[in-house]
Protein backbone atom coordinates (compact mmCIF):
# COMPACT_ATOMS: atom_id res chain seq x y z
CA UNK A 1 0.00 0.00 0.00
CA UNK A 2 3.01 2.51 0.71
CA UNK A 3 4.00 2.64 -2.63
CA UNK A 4 0.59 4.15 -4.13
CA UNK A 5 0.85 7.38 -1.43
CA UNK A 6 4.14 8.11 -4.02
CA UNK A 7 2.00 8.71 -7.19
CA UNK A 8 0.12 11.46 -5.10
CA UNK A 9 2.71 13.36 -3.39
CA UNK A 10 4.70 16.44 -4.39
CA UNK A 11 8.72 15.81 -4.85
CA UNK A 12 11.37 18.57 -5.29
CA UNK A 13 12.98 17.89 -8.52
CA UNK A 14 14.91 19.68 -11.35
CA UNK A 15 12.88 20.18 -14.96
CA UNK A 16 11.59 22.51 -17.38
CA UNK A 17 8.02 22.33 -16.45
CA UNK A 18 9.25 22.39 -12.52
CA UNK A 19 10.80 25.36 -12.90
CA UNK A 20 7.71 27.37 -14.99
CA UNK A 21 5.35 29.86 -12.98
CA UNK A 22 2.83 27.72 -11.38
CA UNK A 23 0.21 29.42 -13.03
CA UNK A 24 1.28 28.84 -16.52
CA UNK A 25 1.53 24.64 -14.98
CA UNK A 26 -2.21 25.80 -13.92
CA UNK A 27 -3.54 26.76 -17.17
CA UNK A 28 -1.50 24.17 -18.92
CA UNK A 29 -2.71 21.68 -16.50
CA UNK A 30 -6.71 22.76 -16.44
CA UNK A 31 -6.83 23.16 -20.15
CA UNK A 32 -5.82 20.05 -20.89
CA UNK A 33 -8.66 18.99 -18.41
CA UNK A 34 -11.24 20.82 -19.81
CA UNK A 35 -10.64 19.34 -23.18
CA UNK A 36 -10.68 15.85 -21.63
CA UNK A 37 -14.02 16.89 -20.36
CA UNK A 38 -15.62 17.76 -24.05
CA UNK A 39 -13.45 15.16 -26.11
CA UNK A 40 -15.03 12.47 -27.50
CA UNK A 41 -13.51 10.15 -30.01
CA UNK A 42 -10.98 7.84 -28.88
CA UNK A 43 -8.57 9.83 -31.95
CA UNK A 44 -8.93 12.66 -29.47
CA UNK A 45 -8.13 11.14 -26.17
CA UNK A 46 -4.95 9.32 -28.12
CA UNK A 47 -3.91 13.46 -28.66
CA UNK A 48 -4.89 14.37 -25.44
CA UNK A 49 -3.13 11.94 -23.97
CA UNK A 50 -0.04 11.54 -25.65
CA UNK A 51 0.33 15.21 -25.14
CA UNK A 52 0.04 14.56 -20.90
CA UNK A 53 2.46 11.82 -21.36
CA UNK A 54 4.76 14.05 -23.13
CA UNK A 55 4.39 16.43 -20.24
CA UNK A 56 4.86 13.78 -17.64
CA UNK A 57 8.62 13.16 -19.60
CA UNK A 58 9.36 16.65 -19.70
CA UNK A 59 8.87 17.02 -16.36
CA UNK A 60 10.11 14.48 -15.22
CA UNK A 61 7.35 12.52 -13.09
CA UNK A 62 6.44 9.97 -15.74
CA UNK A 63 7.01 7.03 -13.57
CA UNK A 64 4.62 8.68 -10.68
CA UNK A 65 1.89 9.65 -13.25
CA UNK A 66 1.57 5.93 -13.88
CA UNK A 67 1.28 5.39 -10.60
CA UNK A 68 -1.76 7.75 -9.60
CA UNK A 69 -3.32 5.93 -13.05
CA UNK A 70 -2.30 2.40 -11.85
CA UNK A 71 -4.38 3.87 -8.47
CA UNK A 72 -7.64 4.15 -10.18
CA UNK A 73 -7.28 1.45 -12.13
CA UNK A 74 -10.23 0.24 -9.73
CA UNK A 75 -12.73 2.65 -10.75
CA UNK A 76 -11.78 2.32 -14.67
CA UNK A 77 -12.36 -0.77 -14.66
CA UNK A 78 -15.75 0.00 -12.49
CA UNK A 79 -16.81 2.84 -15.30
CA UNK A 80 -16.23 0.55 -17.59
CA UNK A 81 -17.90 -2.73 -16.89
CA UNK A 82 -20.92 -0.46 -15.72
CA UNK A 83 -21.18 1.44 -18.83
CA UNK A 84 -21.34 -2.12 -20.88
CA UNK A 85 -23.70 -3.52 -18.38
CA UNK A 86 -26.16 -0.39 -18.69
CA UNK A 87 -26.26 -1.08 -22.31
CA UNK A 88 -23.71 1.33 -23.98
CA UNK A 89 -21.69 0.55 -26.42
CA UNK A 90 -17.91 -1.16 -26.18
CA UNK A 91 -16.83 2.34 -27.79
CA UNK A 92 -18.57 4.87 -25.37
CA UNK A 93 -17.51 2.56 -22.70
CA UNK A 94 -13.71 2.99 -23.77
CA UNK A 95 -14.60 6.68 -24.54
CA UNK A 96 -15.58 7.01 -21.19
CA UNK A 97 -12.64 5.30 -19.21
CA UNK A 98 -9.87 7.16 -21.05
CA UNK A 99 -11.83 10.37 -20.27
CA UNK A 100 -11.52 9.29 -16.51
CA UNK A 101 -7.62 8.81 -17.48
CA UNK A 102 -7.09 11.87 -19.50
CA UNK A 103 -9.09 13.96 -16.20
CA UNK A 104 -6.70 12.19 -13.34
CA UNK A 105 -3.33 12.38 -15.17
CA UNK A 106 -4.09 15.99 -16.64
CA UNK A 107 -4.98 17.40 -13.16
CA UNK A 108 -1.75 15.34 -12.06
CA UNK A 109 0.80 17.53 -14.03
CA UNK A 110 -0.24 20.59 -11.76
CA UNK A 111 -0.11 18.35 -8.52
CA UNK A 112 3.07 16.77 -9.46
CA UNK A 113 5.30 19.39 -10.49
CA UNK A 114 4.28 22.29 -7.97
CA UNK A 115 4.81 22.31 -4.66
CA UNK A 116 2.08 22.99 -2.19
CA UNK A 117 3.53 26.13 -1.63
CA UNK A 118 3.44 27.19 -5.17
CA UNK A 119 0.22 26.19 -4.70
CA UNK A 120 -0.81 28.74 -1.77
CA UNK A 121 0.47 31.26 -4.29
CA UNK A 122 -1.22 31.10 -7.38
CA UNK A 123 -4.35 31.20 -5.26
CA UNK A 124 -2.91 34.75 -3.55
CA UNK A 125 -2.88 35.59 -7.38
CA UNK A 126 -6.56 34.64 -7.65
CA UNK A 127 -7.15 37.21 -4.35
CA UNK A 128 -8.89 34.43 -2.69
CA UNK A 129 -9.21 34.75 1.17
CA UNK A 130 -6.07 33.39 2.76
CA UNK A 131 -8.61 31.60 5.43
CA UNK A 132 -9.69 29.49 2.48
CA UNK A 133 -6.36 28.95 1.00
CA UNK A 134 -4.92 28.04 4.05
CA UNK A 135 -7.41 25.25 4.63
CA UNK A 136 -7.36 24.11 0.98
CA UNK A 137 -3.48 23.84 1.10
CA UNK A 138 -3.05 21.90 4.26
CA UNK A 139 -5.97 19.24 3.04
CA UNK A 140 -3.73 18.86 0.08
CA UNK A 141 -0.74 18.65 1.98
CA UNK A 142 -1.71 16.25 4.47
CA UNK A 143 -3.04 13.62 1.70
CA UNK A 144 -0.24 11.63 2.19
CA UNK A 145 0.46 11.92 5.99
CA UNK A 146 -3.14 10.55 6.53
CA UNK A 147 -2.78 7.79 3.76
CA UNK A 148 0.39 6.65 5.76
CA UNK A 149 -2.16 6.53 8.65
CA UNK A 150 -4.21 4.74 7.12
CA UNK A 151 -1.80 1.98 6.23
CA UNK A 152 -0.36 1.75 9.97
CA UNK A 153 -4.09 1.45 11.43
CA UNK A 154 -4.95 -1.23 8.74
CA UNK A 155 -1.62 -3.25 9.65
CA UNK A 156 -2.56 -2.64 13.32
CA UNK A 157 -6.47 -3.66 13.26
CA UNK A 158 -5.31 -6.71 10.84
CA UNK A 159 -2.56 -7.99 13.51
CA UNK A 160 -5.96 -8.17 15.78
CA UNK A 161 -7.07 -10.51 13.79
CA UNK A 162 -9.36 -8.32 11.59
CA UNK A 163 -10.34 -9.83 8.26
CA UNK A 164 -11.39 -7.03 6.02
CA UNK A 165 -12.08 -8.90 3.22
CA UNK A 166 -14.15 -11.35 5.04
CA UNK A 167 -17.90 -12.18 5.22
CA UNK A 168 -21.15 -10.70 3.24
CA UNK A 169 -21.15 -7.22 1.52
CA UNK A 170 -22.55 -5.87 5.03
CA UNK A 171 -20.07 -7.60 7.17
CA UNK A 172 -17.26 -6.18 4.72
CA UNK A 173 -18.64 -2.86 5.52
CA UNK A 174 -19.21 -2.73 9.08
CA UNK A 175 -15.00 -4.26 8.96
CA UNK A 176 -13.99 -0.91 8.18
CA UNK A 177 -15.65 0.71 11.07
CA UNK A 178 -12.64 -0.75 13.10
CA UNK A 179 -9.96 1.38 10.42
CA UNK A 180 -12.17 4.24 9.76
CA UNK A 181 -12.67 5.62 13.50
CA UNK A 182 -8.96 5.69 14.26
CA UNK A 183 -8.27 7.54 11.22
CA UNK A 184 -11.10 9.79 11.95
CA UNK A 185 -9.65 10.51 15.75
CA UNK A 186 -6.13 11.00 14.33
CA UNK A 187 -7.40 13.20 11.77
CA UNK A 188 -8.58 15.91 14.46
CA UNK A 189 -6.35 15.38 17.12
CA UNK A 190 -3.60 16.28 14.47
CA UNK A 191 -5.90 19.21 13.55
CA UNK A 192 -6.04 20.37 16.97
CA UNK A 193 -2.02 19.89 17.51
CA UNK A 194 -1.70 22.01 14.38
CA UNK A 195 -4.08 24.72 15.19
CA UNK A 196 -2.36 25.04 18.80
CA UNK A 197 0.78 24.79 16.96
CA UNK A 198 0.35 27.42 14.40
CA UNK A 199 -1.48 29.68 17.47
CA UNK A 200 1.64 29.63 19.47
CA UNK A 201 3.79 31.18 16.59
CA UNK A 202 1.18 33.99 16.32
CA UNK A 203 -0.80 32.63 13.56
CA UNK A 204 -3.35 35.47 11.84
CA UNK A 205 -1.31 38.27 13.95
CA UNK A 206 -0.58 40.41 11.35
CA UNK A 207 -3.46 41.32 8.99
CA UNK A 208 -2.11 41.28 5.58
CA UNK A 209 0.31 38.48 4.70
CA UNK A 210 3.29 38.50 3.06
CA UNK A 211 5.41 36.35 0.88
CA UNK A 212 9.12 35.39 0.76
CA UNK A 213 8.68 34.84 -3.02
CA UNK A 214 6.22 36.27 -5.23
CA UNK A 215 5.21 35.29 -8.71
CA UNK A 216 6.92 36.45 -11.90
CA UNK A 217 6.08 35.68 -15.40
CA UNK A 218 9.88 35.21 -17.05
CA UNK A 219 10.60 35.09 -20.88
CA UNK A 220 10.59 31.31 -20.70
CA UNK A 221 7.12 31.22 -18.85
CA UNK A 222 5.30 33.41 -21.98
CA UNK A 223 6.67 31.54 -24.59
CA UNK A 224 5.66 28.13 -23.21
CA UNK A 225 2.29 29.84 -22.44
CA UNK A 226 1.87 31.25 -25.75
CA UNK A 227 3.15 27.47 -27.28
CA UNK A 228 0.60 26.08 -25.15
CA UNK A 229 -2.10 28.10 -26.06
CA UNK A 230 -1.46 27.94 -30.16
CA UNK A 231 -1.51 23.72 -29.88
CA UNK A 232 -4.85 23.96 -27.44
CA UNK A 233 -6.30 26.08 -30.29
CA UNK A 234 -4.53 24.09 -33.67
CA UNK A 235 -6.81 20.89 -31.45
CA UNK A 236 -10.36 22.55 -31.11
CA UNK A 237 -9.81 23.59 -34.46
CA UNK A 238 -9.24 20.43 -35.89
CA UNK A 239 -10.98 18.75 -33.98
CA UNK A 240 -14.49 21.36 -34.01
CA UNK A 241 -14.28 23.20 -36.77
CA UNK A 242 -12.61 20.75 -39.42
CA UNK A 243 -13.91 17.25 -37.46
CA UNK A 244 -10.67 15.19 -38.29
CA UNK B 1 9.57 -20.78 16.42
CA UNK B 2 10.59 -17.94 13.91
CA UNK B 3 13.09 -18.57 11.12
CA UNK B 4 13.70 -16.00 8.64
CA UNK B 5 15.40 -17.57 5.88
CA UNK B 6 17.39 -15.05 3.31
CA UNK B 7 14.75 -12.44 3.60
CA UNK B 8 15.03 -9.73 0.84
CA UNK B 9 11.88 -7.06 0.72
CA UNK B 10 11.23 -4.14 -1.44
CA UNK B 11 7.96 -2.49 -1.34
CA UNK B 12 6.41 -2.86 -4.97
CA UNK B 13 7.66 -0.51 -7.44
CA UNK B 14 10.16 0.31 -5.13
CA UNK B 15 14.18 0.17 -6.56
CA UNK B 16 15.76 -0.74 -3.92
CA UNK B 17 15.64 -3.58 -1.21
CA UNK B 18 14.36 -2.71 2.58
CA UNK B 19 16.01 -5.39 3.95
CA UNK B 20 19.03 -7.70 2.65
CA UNK B 21 19.68 -11.34 3.11
CA UNK B 22 18.31 -11.68 6.56
CA UNK B 23 18.86 -14.56 8.36
CA UNK B 24 17.29 -15.28 11.46
CA UNK B 25 16.11 -17.95 14.33
CA UNK B 26 14.08 -17.35 17.50
CA UNK B 27 12.96 -19.82 19.74
CA UNK B 28 10.49 -20.01 22.57
CA UNK B 29 11.64 -18.21 25.90
CA UNK B 30 13.85 -15.55 24.59
CA UNK B 31 14.06 -11.75 25.16
CA UNK B 32 15.21 -10.38 21.87
CA UNK B 33 15.75 -6.14 21.38
CA UNK B 34 16.19 -4.97 17.95
CA UNK B 35 17.87 -1.65 17.29
CA UNK B 36 18.86 0.62 14.93
CA UNK B 37 18.71 3.75 13.61
CA UNK B 38 15.60 5.27 11.98
CA UNK B 39 14.86 3.89 8.74
CA UNK B 40 16.73 1.01 9.55
CA UNK B 41 14.67 -1.75 8.55
CA UNK B 42 13.44 -2.51 11.89
CA UNK B 43 9.47 -1.71 11.51
CA UNK B 44 9.78 -3.92 8.00
CA UNK B 45 11.23 -6.82 9.83
CA UNK B 46 8.61 -6.86 12.79
CA UNK B 47 5.85 -6.33 10.22
CA UNK B 48 7.04 -10.09 8.21
CA UNK B 49 6.94 -12.14 11.66
CA UNK B 50 2.62 -12.32 11.69
CA UNK B 51 2.56 -12.17 7.57
CA UNK B 52 1.79 -8.04 7.47
CA UNK B 53 4.11 -8.24 4.52
CA UNK B 54 5.07 -11.16 2.12
CA UNK B 55 9.05 -11.25 1.45
CA UNK B 56 9.84 -10.10 -2.01
CA UNK B 57 12.54 -12.90 -2.02
CA UNK B 58 13.23 -16.18 1.05
CA UNK B 59 11.43 -17.46 3.56
CA UNK B 60 10.02 -16.29 6.67
CA UNK B 61 8.37 -19.48 8.78
CA UNK B 62 6.26 -19.31 11.88
CA UNK B 63 6.57 -22.80 13.28
CA UNK B 64 7.40 -24.06 9.77
CA UNK B 65 4.91 -22.72 7.91
CA UNK B 66 5.24 -19.92 5.38
CA UNK B 67 3.73 -16.79 6.13
CA UNK B 68 2.79 -16.96 2.52
CA UNK B 69 0.55 -19.84 2.63
CA UNK B 70 -1.77 -18.44 5.51
CA UNK B 71 -3.78 -15.66 6.37
CA UNK B 72 -2.60 -12.67 8.55
CA UNK B 73 -4.95 -13.15 11.16
CA UNK B 74 -3.68 -17.34 11.26
CA UNK B 75 -0.08 -15.70 12.19
CA UNK B 76 -1.20 -12.96 14.58
CA UNK B 77 -3.08 -15.88 17.20
CA UNK B 78 0.61 -17.01 17.55
CA UNK B 79 2.23 -13.86 17.16
CA UNK B 80 1.22 -10.90 18.78
CA UNK B 81 2.15 -7.44 17.47
CA UNK B 82 1.99 -3.92 19.71
CA UNK B 83 2.40 -1.10 17.68
CA UNK B 84 3.92 2.34 18.21
CA UNK B 85 0.99 4.24 18.30
CA UNK B 86 -1.99 3.71 20.34
CA UNK B 87 -3.98 6.36 18.37
CA UNK B 88 -3.41 3.41 15.16
CA UNK B 89 -5.93 0.65 16.96
CA UNK B 90 -8.53 2.46 19.77
CA UNK B 91 -12.13 2.83 18.42
CA UNK B 92 -14.07 0.42 20.60
CA UNK B 93 -16.64 2.61 22.64
CA UNK B 94 -15.22 1.31 26.14
CA UNK B 95 -12.04 -0.20 27.36
CA UNK B 96 -13.89 -3.69 27.47
CA UNK B 97 -14.81 -4.02 24.31
CA UNK B 98 -10.99 -2.86 22.82
CA UNK B 99 -9.70 -5.85 24.58
CA UNK B 100 -12.55 -8.14 23.62
CA UNK B 101 -12.17 -7.16 19.71
CA UNK B 102 -9.11 -9.28 18.86
CA UNK B 103 -10.95 -12.20 20.84
CA UNK B 104 -13.86 -12.12 18.97
CA UNK B 105 -11.54 -11.96 15.33
CA UNK B 106 -10.40 -15.16 16.65
CA UNK B 107 -13.65 -16.91 17.32
CA UNK B 108 -13.08 -17.20 21.04
CA UNK B 109 -16.10 -18.79 22.81
CA UNK B 110 -18.51 -15.83 24.73
CA UNK B 111 -17.03 -17.46 28.41
CA UNK B 112 -13.31 -17.78 27.42
CA UNK B 113 -13.32 -14.19 26.18
CA UNK B 114 -14.79 -12.41 29.67
CA UNK B 115 -12.48 -14.49 31.57
CA UNK B 116 -9.41 -13.40 29.50
CA UNK B 117 -10.85 -9.79 29.16
CA UNK B 118 -10.77 -9.51 32.66
CA UNK B 119 -7.66 -11.22 33.63
CA UNK B 120 -5.86 -8.55 31.05
CA UNK B 121 -8.05 -5.51 32.70
CA UNK B 122 -6.82 -6.96 36.10
CA UNK B 123 -3.15 -7.72 35.21
CA UNK B 124 -2.82 -4.05 33.52
CA UNK B 125 -4.85 -1.94 36.14
CA UNK B 126 -7.18 -1.17 33.72
CA UNK B 127 -10.29 -2.37 35.38
CA UNK B 128 -11.87 0.61 37.27
CA UNK B 129 -11.78 2.22 33.36
CA UNK B 130 -13.72 -0.43 31.78
CA UNK B 131 -16.97 1.28 30.79
CA UNK B 132 -14.98 4.54 30.04
CA UNK B 133 -14.14 5.09 26.35
CA UNK B 134 -10.61 4.25 25.84
CA UNK B 135 -10.16 7.69 24.01
CA UNK B 136 -10.55 9.45 27.34
CA UNK B 137 -7.31 7.19 28.73
CA UNK B 138 -4.09 8.81 29.40
CA UNK B 139 -1.02 8.21 26.85
CA UNK B 140 0.39 5.92 28.91
CA UNK B 141 -2.89 3.96 29.76
CA UNK B 142 -3.50 4.01 26.05
CA UNK B 143 0.13 1.94 25.79
CA UNK B 144 -0.94 -0.40 28.63
CA UNK B 145 -4.33 -0.72 27.17
CA UNK B 146 -2.89 -2.14 23.74
CA UNK B 147 -0.55 -4.22 25.35
CA UNK B 148 -3.46 -5.68 27.82
CA UNK B 149 -5.42 -6.32 24.18
CA UNK B 150 -3.35 -8.23 22.83
CA UNK B 151 -2.26 -10.08 25.82
CA UNK B 152 -5.38 -11.07 25.98
CA UNK B 153 -5.19 -13.88 23.73
CA UNK B 154 -2.34 -15.17 25.21
CA UNK B 155 -0.16 -15.46 21.70
CA UNK B 156 3.43 -16.88 21.88
CA UNK B 157 5.14 -13.93 20.66
CA UNK B 158 4.91 -11.03 21.70
CA UNK B 159 6.58 -8.29 19.25
CA UNK B 160 6.35 -4.71 21.19
CA UNK B 161 7.50 -1.75 18.88
CA UNK B 162 8.84 1.35 20.46
CA UNK B 163 7.03 0.33 24.29
CA UNK B 164 8.73 2.72 26.10
CA UNK B 165 7.44 5.88 24.24
CA UNK B 166 5.63 8.85 26.40
CA UNK B 167 6.13 6.40 29.26
CA UNK B 168 6.98 7.19 33.02
CA UNK B 169 9.96 5.79 34.82
CA UNK B 170 7.82 3.73 36.87
CA UNK B 171 5.58 2.24 33.96
CA UNK B 172 9.10 1.23 32.21
CA UNK B 173 10.18 -0.75 35.30
CA UNK B 174 6.19 -2.47 35.02
CA UNK B 175 6.80 -3.62 31.89
CA UNK B 176 9.97 -4.69 32.56
CA UNK B 177 8.71 -7.02 35.33
CA UNK B 178 6.00 -7.91 32.74
CA UNK B 179 8.41 -9.00 30.12
CA UNK B 180 10.63 -10.79 32.24
CA UNK B 181 7.22 -12.97 33.95
CA UNK B 182 6.18 -13.22 30.62
CA UNK B 183 9.75 -15.07 29.27
CA UNK B 184 9.03 -16.95 32.93
CA UNK B 185 5.68 -18.50 30.99
CA UNK B 186 7.93 -19.86 27.86
CA UNK B 187 6.68 -16.81 25.91
CA UNK B 188 9.41 -15.14 23.44
CA UNK B 189 9.45 -11.20 23.61
CA UNK B 190 10.91 -8.84 21.29
CA UNK B 191 11.40 -5.56 21.83
CA UNK B 192 12.17 -2.37 19.21
CA UNK B 193 13.66 0.47 20.88
CA UNK B 194 15.72 3.37 20.99
CA UNK B 195 15.95 3.45 24.48
CA UNK B 196 19.19 1.74 25.17
CA UNK B 197 18.83 2.01 29.06
CA UNK B 198 15.34 0.15 28.64
CA UNK B 199 17.29 -2.56 26.73
CA UNK B 200 19.93 -2.53 29.25
CA UNK B 201 17.75 -3.32 31.97
CA UNK B 202 16.39 -6.31 29.83
CA UNK B 203 19.45 -7.91 28.95
CA UNK B 204 18.24 -9.38 25.81
CA UNK B 205 19.47 -11.14 23.29
CA UNK B 206 20.32 -8.21 20.67
CA UNK B 207 20.33 -7.57 17.02
CA UNK B 208 21.19 -4.71 15.54
CA UNK B 209 20.02 -3.34 11.78
CA UNK B 210 21.48 -1.20 10.04
CA UNK B 211 20.76 -0.14 6.30
CA UNK B 212 18.27 -3.53 5.60
CA UNK B 213 20.96 -5.46 7.21
CA UNK B 214 21.76 -7.40 10.67
CA UNK B 215 24.91 -5.92 11.74
CA UNK B 216 25.34 -8.15 14.65
CA UNK B 217 23.26 -10.56 16.62
CA UNK B 218 24.33 -11.41 19.83
CA UNK B 219 24.56 -11.17 23.72
CA UNK B 220 23.77 -7.66 24.93
CA UNK B 221 27.19 -7.16 26.70
CA UNK B 222 29.31 -7.71 24.88
CA UNK B 223 27.53 -5.88 22.15
CA UNK B 224 27.52 -3.03 24.26
CA UNK B 225 31.08 -3.18 25.00
CA UNK B 226 31.63 -3.08 21.16
CA UNK B 227 32.47 0.58 20.30
CA UNK B 228 32.94 0.28 16.10
CA UNK B 229 29.70 -1.38 16.11
CA UNK B 230 27.66 1.25 18.14
CA UNK B 231 29.17 3.59 16.24
CA UNK B 232 28.29 1.86 12.87
CA UNK B 233 24.72 1.77 13.88
CA UNK B 234 24.40 5.27 15.97
CA UNK B 235 24.06 3.46 19.00
CA UNK B 236 24.73 5.55 21.98
CA UNK B 237 25.87 3.25 25.23
CA UNK B 238 23.77 2.69 28.53
CA UNK B 239 25.03 4.40 31.56
CA UNK B 240 26.43 1.46 33.22
CA UNK B 241 28.47 0.58 30.66
CA UNK B 242 30.03 4.08 30.54
CA UNK B 243 30.47 3.41 34.48
CA UNK B 244 32.36 -0.08 33.46
CA UNK B 245 34.31 1.92 31.04
CA UNK B 246 35.76 4.32 33.52
CA UNK B 247 36.17 1.92 35.95
CA UNK B 248 37.73 -0.87 33.54
CA UNK B 249 39.68 -2.89 34.56
CA UNK B 250 38.99 -2.44 38.07
CA UNK B 251 35.84 -4.44 37.00
CA UNK B 252 35.48 -7.21 34.41
CA UNK B 253 31.72 -6.89 33.54
CA UNK B 254 29.64 -4.12 33.19
CA UNK B 255 26.93 -3.95 35.84
CA UNK B 256 22.71 -5.03 34.88
CA UNK B 257 21.56 -2.55 37.12
CA UNK B 258 22.23 0.18 40.20
CA UNK B 259 22.36 -1.88 42.70
CA UNK B 260 24.71 -4.49 40.74
CA UNK B 261 26.77 -1.75 40.37
CA UNK B 262 26.43 -0.52 43.87
CA UNK B 263 28.06 -3.64 45.21
CA UNK B 264 30.77 -3.66 42.72
CA UNK B 265 32.04 -0.14 43.62
CA UNK B 266 31.50 -1.58 47.57
CA UNK B 267 33.47 -4.34 46.89
CA UNK B 268 36.29 -1.81 45.35
CA UNK B 269 36.39 0.33 48.01
CA UNK B 270 36.51 -2.48 50.43
CA UNK B 271 39.63 -4.14 48.50
CA UNK B 272 41.45 -0.04 48.42
CA UNK B 273 41.23 -0.26 51.96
Amino acid sequence: MFWLAEGLVYRRQESIIHSLDPRVKLIISFSLFILSLFSSTIFEFIILLSAIFLLGVLSKVLRRMIKTITFSLTFVIMIFVINLLVGYDLIFSIVISLRFIAIISSSSIFFLTSSPDELDLVMRSLHLPYDLIFAFVTAVRFVPVILLDAIQIIDSQRSRGLEIEKGNIFKRIRNYIPILIPLIVQSIIRSEELAEAMESRAYGFSKKRTSYYTLHFKMKDYLILCLHLMLVVLFILLVYFLHL
Amino acid sequence: MIEVESLYFKYPLANDYVLKDINLKIGLGEVVGIMGGNGSGKTTLIKHFNGLLKPTKGFVRIFGKDTREESVAYFSKKVGLVFQNPGHQIFSDTVWNEIAFALKNFGFEEEIINKRVKWALEFFNLTQYKDMSPLLLSGGEKKRLCLASVLAWNPDFIILDEPTVGQDFLQKEKLIEIIKMLITQNKTVIVVSHDVEFIWLLQPRLILISNGTIVKDGDCKSIFKDNSILEKCGITKPQLVELYDELYPLIEQPPVDVIEAYSMILKLLRGLK
